[in-house]
């Protein structure tokens, strides 16, 4: 998979090294920016009020 | 020059006579599926450690940063109204501030409702839901309920652990400093206990309507199986003074 994929970035290693980092870091940042935020209400790690539901 | 594994694409020439039909090169079928499914996990890994990251550090630097510039704002706003002469409270950006001193975390704002729209940017929140929070400027008696995150988006309950009964709690708001004095703390209850909200709230001991603020939570650390409660009793109401000098119980 991620073979698959250095294979086919194109240039030498520094410049597929380069690019596979700018990958990384656009896949943190919608990471963070919007599926997280989506995902953490539906999981029960953060509930802090009593309620009756 | 021989082949080498990158140039293979570029020597596959059809003129050229090939001693062999090109055999599959790479692992085959199971080792690439196992190797697949290697990669799927460690990203699956990846990806949880990262969900901790966010939800343990990347929350609370959003949040603190959106609740200090509320608390700022709030902050203005009471200081002209001291210029322009007292008008209506202008409570939109929030009602006050916390002063919880065993839980070391200065000031927190408090605002109105605990959905996570507001608690989530790191201020406290106090209930309009399941039960109705009595605010201290009504001078009514009743309970004073509020609620904020143990981990994340501010943690601004994290150590509500570190109190003790004696403690201070101090609510300020424009015109007065509200000082209650901890009585009661319930470690661990049911997340549908609201009774702890109500205006008496017996669970705590007191049986008698009063001045109460209750502060709720989740517990244990990092999940929020059960909910922590922490009671406490209005000792007295300070004037706010012109160079808003803190009550002793914060100096």
């Amino acid at each position: 998979m991620y073979g698959w994929i250095w294979r086919h970035l194109p240039g030498n290693a520094w410049v597929r090294a380069l690019i596979s980092l700018v990958l990384i870091l656009a896949v943190v940042y919608v990471l963070f920016q919007y599926v997280f935020p989506w995902a953490e209400p539906l999981l029960p790690f953060n509930d802090v009020t009593v309620d009756n539901q | 020059m021989a082949a080498t594994a990158d140039e293979t694409e570029e020597t596959t020439d059809a003129s050229e006579p090939v001693p062999r039909p090109a055999p599959r090169r790479g692992p085959g079928r199971i080792a690439l599926a196992v190797s697949v499914f290697g990669e799927l996990l460690i990203t699956a890994g990846v990806l949880l450690g990262l969900f901790v990251v966010y939800s343990l550090w990347w929350t609370n630097v959003i949040a603190d940063r959106k609740a200090d510039r509320q608390a700022d704002k709030v902050r203005e706003h009471w200081a002209e109204q001291q210029r322009t002469g007292p008008g209506a409270l202008d409570t939109k950006d929030g009602i006050g501030f916390l002063h919880v001193p065993a839980m070391r975390n200065g000031e927190v704002l408090v605002e109105k409702g605990t959905g996570t729209d507001v608690l989530d940017d790191g201020v406290a929140g106090y209930y309009t839901d399941p039960v109705k929070a009595t605010l201290p400027t009504t001078g009514k008696a009743g309970n004073f309920a509020v609620a904020a995150h143990r981990d994340g988006h501010g943690a601004k309950f994290h150590n509500i652990d570190k109190v003790r009964k004696g403690d201070p709690i101090v609510f300020e708001t424009r015109d007065d400093w509200y000082v209650y004095k901890v009585y009661s703390v319930l470690p661990e209850t049911s997340k549908y206990n609201v009774k702890v909200l109500s205006a008496v709230p017996r669970e705590s001991g007191r049986k008698k309507p009063g001045h109460y603020i209750t502060l709720t939570t989740c517990t244990p650390v990092y999940t929020s199986r059960y909910r922590y409660v922490v009671w406490g009793e209005l000792v007295r109401v300070e004037k706010v003074d012109a160079d808003r000098t803190l009550p002793r119980e914060l100096r």
